[in-house]
């Protein structure tokens, strides 16, 4: 159970780690009707709107890193782990709020007027959740109680 | 050790605390000619809005995930897990927020506005933290 419990809490972390480099949100954006469309895309990291990046991006990245830094110190302790994929669950819940409305906004006005345009997550949300599942998992198994 | 008692009482402060967020504005920004975006934990308000701005008809209600975890703290009065659960969810989503909070006040200082904090995020903040060392302590009693 000791391997196993390891083995789900290190996927869990790298998960959460890795899911911070892939898209979290990908919105299509088209300035004029005339203009070609501009993929506006979120990650943990950085945020760009086709090659300009915002200097002033959130950095979604550092609390799911700590959160993962939390999972892996939960090897040794199990009430850590715990802690750890919580802390997790917390911050996929609030990026998932966020995102979520940057969607819908979009959805709601630009899609609105130029069918031809997109929003939806990136593929970064569900590896994140996918994550979450997976240390809570750890958690279950977990001998140290 | 701080014994049970004031463990689950700072559990409770913490609960109050974030209550007491969730009706006060957590951090705004005023523009020139009176506009003045003040987001809050069920919308963001756009006070003197005109008439070409999009913003604040469609908001993030960021109070849902912190309702959520409040739930949680409530039910670690009696569930000692469950308060770790909820006080180390809320910190997960006070990170995010904390991530927001940095971006949103450097897009607004590049666009010459006057970001303020809010009192909502201090209580949060605060409370989240009594919270947290409310129920780590009710965990080293429990152990």
């Amino acid at each position: 159970m000791k391997l196993l419990s390891t083995a789900l809490l290190v996927a869990a972390a790298a998960a959460a780690v890795a899911a911070t480099f892939l898209p979290l949100s990908e919105l299509l954006i088209r300035l004029t009707p005339d203009q070609p469309q501009t993929a506006y895309v979120t990650t943990g990291w950085a945020t760009h709107f086709g090659g300009t990046k915002d200097e002033h991006g959130p950095l979604f990245g550092i609390p799911a890193v700590v959160a993962a830094a939390a999972i892996l110190t939960g090897v040794r302790w199990r009430k850590v782990a715990f802690a750890g994929a919580a802390a997790l669950a917390g911050v996929t819940g609030m990026l998932f709020v966020y995102l979520l409305n940057a969607i819908s906004f979009h959805k709601a006005g630009n899609i609105a007027i130029d069918p031809g345009l997109q929003a939806g997550f990136g593929n970064g949300v569900w590896v994140l959740i996918a994550a979450v599942v997976l240390a809570f998992g750890a958690v279950a198994v977990h001998p140290d109680d | 050790m701080i014994g049970r008692p004031t463990a689950v009482a700072l559990i409770a402060a913490g609960v109050v605390l974030t209550a007491t967020a969730m009706v006060l504005p957590w951090y705004s920004t005023a523009y020139a000619g009176g506009v003045e975006v003040v987001v809050r934990a069920w919308g963001t308000e756009v006070v003197n809005k005109p008439g070409d701005w999009p913003a604040g008809d469609l908001s993030p209600w960021y109070g849902l995930p912190v309702a959520v975890t409040a739930a949680l703290l409530v039910a670690g009065i009696w569930v000692n897990r469950a308060a770790l659960a909820g006080a180390a969810a809320q910190l997960g989503a006070l990170g995010i927020t904390a991530a927001l909070v940095v971006s949103d006040r450097g897009h607004a200082i590049e666009q010459q506005g006057d970001f303020a904090l809010g009192f909502g995020l201090v209580f949060l903040v605060i409370g989240t933290l009594t919270a947290l060392v409310g129920a780590i302590s009710v965990q080293r009693e429990a152990a």
